[in-house]
């Protein structure tokens, strides 16, 4: 009994010890589905970050080095899914920090048991405006950050776009999901504040999931629509791509990066040419920062092509981001990370 | 305008109809003989495609690609007789019902987890270029649709009409018992309906795959719509599932134009629940007597 009592002794005392030289960080994302290459990118870029960081010994805190420990959630994309992870997330008492989240519906649903224990989170890559506008007037000390290019900037460099194109009449399109409403919002605002130059003729929304999409297009078709403004994820921008080249219309798309995923790409083939969308990185070499991370990428995961490169370049830099508040916060305690970050002195 | 309009749609959405009333038929062949039918034939249609993709990646050409495709449809449509029916209507009992959607559940885990969750493109060496017919466009592939369905379905029909075989499943079909007694094995008679209903599987997942994409969801939809066309056609009649599924079809794209396309899916719905009020046998059904 005695020497039962003495390992639990020596358990309970090396616990804290364990806990010491590393933090715990967890990713969450959707790793399948329809916005997989997006979550799938985002997670792997985060993960090479994390190997560079561990490789190395960790992130130097004080005379120590912290070592990151990964814990990763599949949400699926699904809404109730994320609010269930954040939960499980919230309730783990030593969790330093959240990277990810890729579809704002599961942002929305989720992040609120995060705030409540004040758990520091960087929301990334999703970009609808809604999962940071919902904060608004609601919390005091809001420990979510997000890094990526929102959709207000997408929507305003879109609807710039198609008045520099000399388009006069365009149809709106999005899905039904949060991500595609609050798209749809940010664009009508967008039009109306710079200047009303574009007159919609249609506003489609289509379900995740749907294949055909001839009776939107058609509507679009018959009030002339010189391009098309979508906000929607890769097998439904795919769809629209196709039912287009089916019809013939020529009206271009003009979307958010989501026109850049693998699966969008894949499966519109060659219809998908000639549609515009802002990106924050693409994958091409253009300086020697980019050229290593693309080369790592490709070599880590054996492939030739990221299926989101905006994604992944994303996980990787808010894991760095977090590395550096971690440095600075010297502490691997969430609330001190959080202070680091909104008052963040390097890079 | 207004006209070309619908006629896309009608004609879009009738050749879309002609796969609900290709996966009807697949009920309709095992219902004849065995009055069961495969829950689980979505999963058939997706399991189906997903293999004859594998085969395409193998870079196989289309023919064999085809071929095997509808090769392994008919295994599946007998294991689904093997492990889900036969037993079942041995002891005269509905258990198949609930087999064959656990069967069906379980070919879906098998999917997701070999091929994966994703929807994928399905090559086909048949163009995608749309064709301009009388103000309506339609692609080659669409057209292969009609043209796969009108085959497959024929060829069916012939069989049974012209050899020993399809007289056999014919007279199993009219009566089990009186069947059996003129030497006719109901029990093969009934493994030959699966086969040929996952046959058919086979070839509603190849065609429709190059449209929809392939996925472990591709069939679900369409399984929901096969039924209602086979209920409202009626269990018997194959020309009548042909008529149905069209006008299914063009009457789901012309609500998703002119009531938006939230509502796609209710005419669908409606025409089933009065086909069940006021026709339960069916549009195209015989009305059953049965002698007690």
């Amino acid at each position: 009994m005695q020497k039962f009592l003495a390992i639990l002794v020596t358990f309970g005392l090396s616990a804290p010890a364990l806990a010491a030289d590393s933090l715990k960080l967890a990713i969450t994302g959707p790793f399948s589905g329809g916005s997989a290459p997006m979550g799938v990118s985002m997670r792997d870029g985060a993960k090479l970050a994390i190997n560079e960081i561990n490789s190395k010994g960790g992130i130097t805190v004080g005379k120590a080095k912290l070592k990151i420990e990964v814990i990763e959630r599949d949400d699926e994309a699904k809404n109730e899914r994320g609010a269930l992870i954040a939960q499980e997330l919230a309730s783990m008492p030593d969790i330093s920090g959240v990277i990810g989240s890729v579809n704002t519906g599961v942002v929305m649903a989720g992040d609120r048991h995060l705030e409540e224990k004040g758990i520091t989170k960087i929301i990334t890559p999703a970009a609808g405006s809604a999962s940071m506008t919902q904060w608004v007037g609601k919390a005091q000390d809001l420990p979510i950050f997000r890094f990526a290019a929102h959709d207000g900037i997408q929507a305003s460099m879109v609807v710039e776009e198609a008045i520099k194109r000399n388009f006069k009449k365009v149809a709106i399109f999005h899905d039904a999901t949060n991500y595609g409403v609050s798209g749809r919002d940010d664009l009508m605002n967008q039009i109306k504040k710079q200047g009303d130059k574009l007159q919609v003729v249609a506003t489609e929304k289509f379900n995740i999931g749907d294949k055909d999409m001839t009776a939107q297009l058609l509507r679009a078709k018959q009030g002339g629509a010189e391009a098309i403004l979508i906000w929607a994820i890769g097998p439904e921008l795919a769809a629209v791509a196709n039912g287009k080249a089916k019809m013939g219309l020529q009206a271009p798309l003009i979307g958010g990066w989501t026109l850049s995923m693998s699966n969008f790409i894949d499966n519109a083939g060659k219809n998908g040419n000639g549609a515009l969308m802002p990106q924050t990185f693409i994958e091409d070499p253009i300086t020697p920062k980019a050229k290593s991370f693309i080369e790592a990428y490709h070599k880590t995961y054996g492939v030739t092509r990221i299926p989101s490169a905006v994604s992944a370049a994303q996980g990787y830099d808010a894991v760095y981001l977090f590395a550096a508040a971690v440095k600075q916060a010297g502490s691997g305690d969430t609330k001190k990370i959080k202070a680091a970050l909104e008052d963040l002195k390097e890079p | 305008m207004t006209l070309s309009i619908i006629a896309q749609m009608t004609v879009s959405g009738s050749l879309m109809g002609l796969v609900y009333a290709l996966i009807a038929y697949g009920f309709q062949l095992t219902y004849a003989t065995s009055k069961s039918v495969n829950f689980g034939q979505g999963e058939l249609v997706m399991v189906s495609a997903f293999v004859s993709l594998t085969l395409i990646t193998l870079g196989l050409p289309y023919w064999l690609v085809v071929l095997g495709g509808l090769f392994f449809g008919a295994l599946l449509g007998l294991f689904v007789e093997r492990a889900g029916v036969r037993l079942a209507l041995e002891q005269r009992s509905e258990g198949w019902i609930l087999l064959t959607i656990i069967l069906g559940l379980l070919f879906f885990s098998v999917a997701e987890n070999v091929w994966g969750r994703d929807d994928r493109p399905f090559p086909t060496p048949i163009s995608q270029q749309p064709i301009h017919i009388l103000a309506v466009d339609v692609t080659p592939v669409e057209l292969s649709v009609a043209v796969g369905v009108f085959a497959i379905m024929g060829a069916i029909e012939i069989f049974k009409r012209q050899t020993l075989l399809g007289k056999a499943f014919d007279a199993v079909s009219a009566d089990r018992d009186a069947g059996e007694l003129m030497g006719i094995s109901a029990t093969q008679t009934v493994k030959l309906s699966y086969a040929l209903s996952g046959v058919v599987a086979a070839v509603a997942g190849i065609l429709v795959s190059p449209i929809t994409t392939v996925g472990p969801t591709m069939a679900s939809a369409l399984v929901l719509k096969a039924f209602s066309v086979a209920v409202v056609a009626g269990l018997e009649s194959g020309f009548g599932v042909v008529v149905v599924g069209m006008f299914l079809g063009a009457l789901e794209s012309i609500a998703s134009f002119y009531l938006g396309s939230g509502w796609r899916e209710a005419p669908g719905l409606v025409l089933l629940i009065l086909a069940l009020a006021i026709r339960p046998t069916g549009v195209f059904g015989k009305t059953l007597i049965r002698k007690v």
